[in-house]
């Protein structure tokens, strides 16, 4: 009988430490995977100086769209928190499709290789930080299921995790009705 | 159509490894038990342990080296990062994706488009491409390729299929034994004399056809490792299209690459040998079509995905 009841107890131990440690290790990979949202933008932001300096040379009466990704660019690297990292990342993201549809227009700017690269450079970037984002969320959903189902529910509060914001990019765009003119 | 979306075909496909998993334990207790109603307990316990011990330090080593020696087996060379910076960035955009870390990479000189992945865990982790297939791939065609290669590495298959060889090396090497025994008649002689005679023959027709049965089930679950690599890969790019559109390349060329040797044919992402193949039970591929068939019906829910 004594065997019994300190087995049971041993099992019920491993059981608090495995659930203790699965949102331990939830939480730190949502940390990570925020870690690396911000590594891609920082990325991408450092890439802008040297876009806006090579498309300018080519397009110099496209200012306004230059000053719309710099001024973007402003707003994303002083960003702090996760929704304002977000809104900042879709604006910019948004500034900079319109800086390469102008690009479009000046044939000598699209056959340049430094544009060349940097557009490379740009779409892989571009690709990276939405990876970056879509892990994040993923580690997210899987962090807030935990957080929020039994058994590991019970064990949220005394392992002092909660549940985590999706980073939802606002992308303005998406929402609006194309505008149809005949 | 809910079954039809990335996460419900990989654990489908996960669940239906496991099970072929088990089917294959239980052939090798068939094929021991078998041995011991016809040889009887002092043979069966020396012959079984030297079958899966042979099995095991055979296919042990290939898994503990297998991204050095795939390298030396296909003759790829590893490239770094200023070989190849377009191949490299679309690399780490799936590597971002998958959560894994950055895999060795490198390239076979070869004239057919392909593409394939091994090492022992994700630490180890090699993926190879053929010089042929980045010259066809569009970037998101590539992406799909690489993604299909990373599932691999995330669903360790490695593991997976060393576990399913020697599983089939040593029912392989366990029949091959018992058979021979049986033609030179010895080896009966801690025989039980009241044998039944039905028990003797049915033991003797497992030992017989455990083989063939092995060979069938290691190519089952090859079949389904690939699906399910097919559906994790869209769960990292959520770009069912790319993969899609790379498989369609694959399917219209014909071109296949030189070497094929068998004993690296599964690794690849097209199959170089199940052209030849006598049946579709023993490919290690699942047909190319009804791969992109899947695919094409996870595009038509992609929209619902976020």
């Amino acid at each position: 009988m004594k065997y019994i009841v300190i087995g049971a107890i041993a099992l019920l131990v491993l059981f608090v430490i495995a659930q203790y440690n699965r949102l331990i290790r939830l939480n730190i990979t949502v940390d990570e995977a925020f870690a690396q949202i911000e590594v891609q933008l920082k990325r991408r932001a450092d890439l802008i100086p040297n876009l806006v300096e090579t498309v300018k040379g080519y397009a110099q009466h496209e200012q306004g769209t230059l000053d719309a990704v710099i001024q973007a660019r402003a707003k994303a690297t002083s960003a702090t928190t996760i929704a304002d990292v977000a809104a900042a990342d879709g604006a910019l993201t948004n500034a900079l499709k319109g800086l390469l549809a102008v690009a479009e227009a000046y044939p000598d700017l699209k056959a340049s290789a430094n544009f060349l690269s940097l557009q490379e450079e740009l779409s892989t970037t571009e690709n990276k930080v939405s990876f970056a984002r879509q892990f994040y969320n993923d580690n997210v959903r899987s962090l807030n299921t935990a957080v929020k189902t039994i058994p590991t529910s019970f064990f949220a509060g005394f392992a002092k995790v909660g549940a985590r914001d999706f980073y939802e990019v606002e992308n303005p765009t998406d929402r609006n009705v194309p505008n149809v003119k005949f | 159509m809910a079954e039809n979306n990335f996460r419900a075909l990989q654990s489908a496909n996960k669940g239906k490894t496991y099970f072929l998993l088990a089917s294959m334990g239980a052939l090798t207790w068939l094929v021991a038990y078998a041995a011991l109603t016809y040889f009887g307990a002092g043979t069966t316990s020396t012959i079984v342990p030297m079958a899966v011990g042979f099995a095991l330090i055979g296919v042990w080593g290939s898994y503990y080296g297998s991204d050095k020696l795939v390298l030396t087996m296909t003759g790829a060379k590893l490239i770094t990062r200023e070989d190849a910076p377009e191949l490299f960035n679309v690399i780490e955009e799936v590597v971002i994706a998958s959560g894994l870390p950055m895999p060795k990479v490198a390239i076979v000189e070869d004239s057919a488009p392909n593409a394939f992945a091994t090492g022992r865990n994700p630490e180890h982790a090699l993926i190879a491409f053929t010089t042929r297939i980045l010259e066809v791939m569009d970037r998101d065609e590539l992406q799909g390729v690489i993604a299909h290669e990373m599932s691999h590495v995330a669903n360790r298959d490695t593991l997976v299929s060393a576990v399913a060889a020697t599983t089939a090396g040593a029912i392989a090497i366990l029949s091959d034994f018992l058979t021979r025994m049986m033609w030179f008649g010895g080896g009966r002689r801690d025989r039980n004399e009241n044998q039944n005679p039905v028990a003797l023959v049915v033991s003797l027709l497992v030992l017989i056809l455990a083989p063939i049965a092995a060979m069938l089930l290691k190519s089952a679950i090859s079949r389904k490792r690939e699906s399910l690599a097919d559906a994790t890969a869209v769960s990292f790019t959520r770009n069912p299209a790319g993969l899609r559109k790379a498989l369609e390349v694959l399917a219209s060329d014909t071109t296949v690459v030189q070497q094929k040797s068998n004993a690296v044919a599964h690794i690849w992402i097209e199959s170089p040998l199940d052209g030849h193949t006598v049946s579709k039970m023993f490919s290690t591929h699942p047909p190319i079509q009804e791969r992109i068939a899947t695919l094409r019906a996870m595009e038509s829910l992609g929209q619902n995905e976020s």
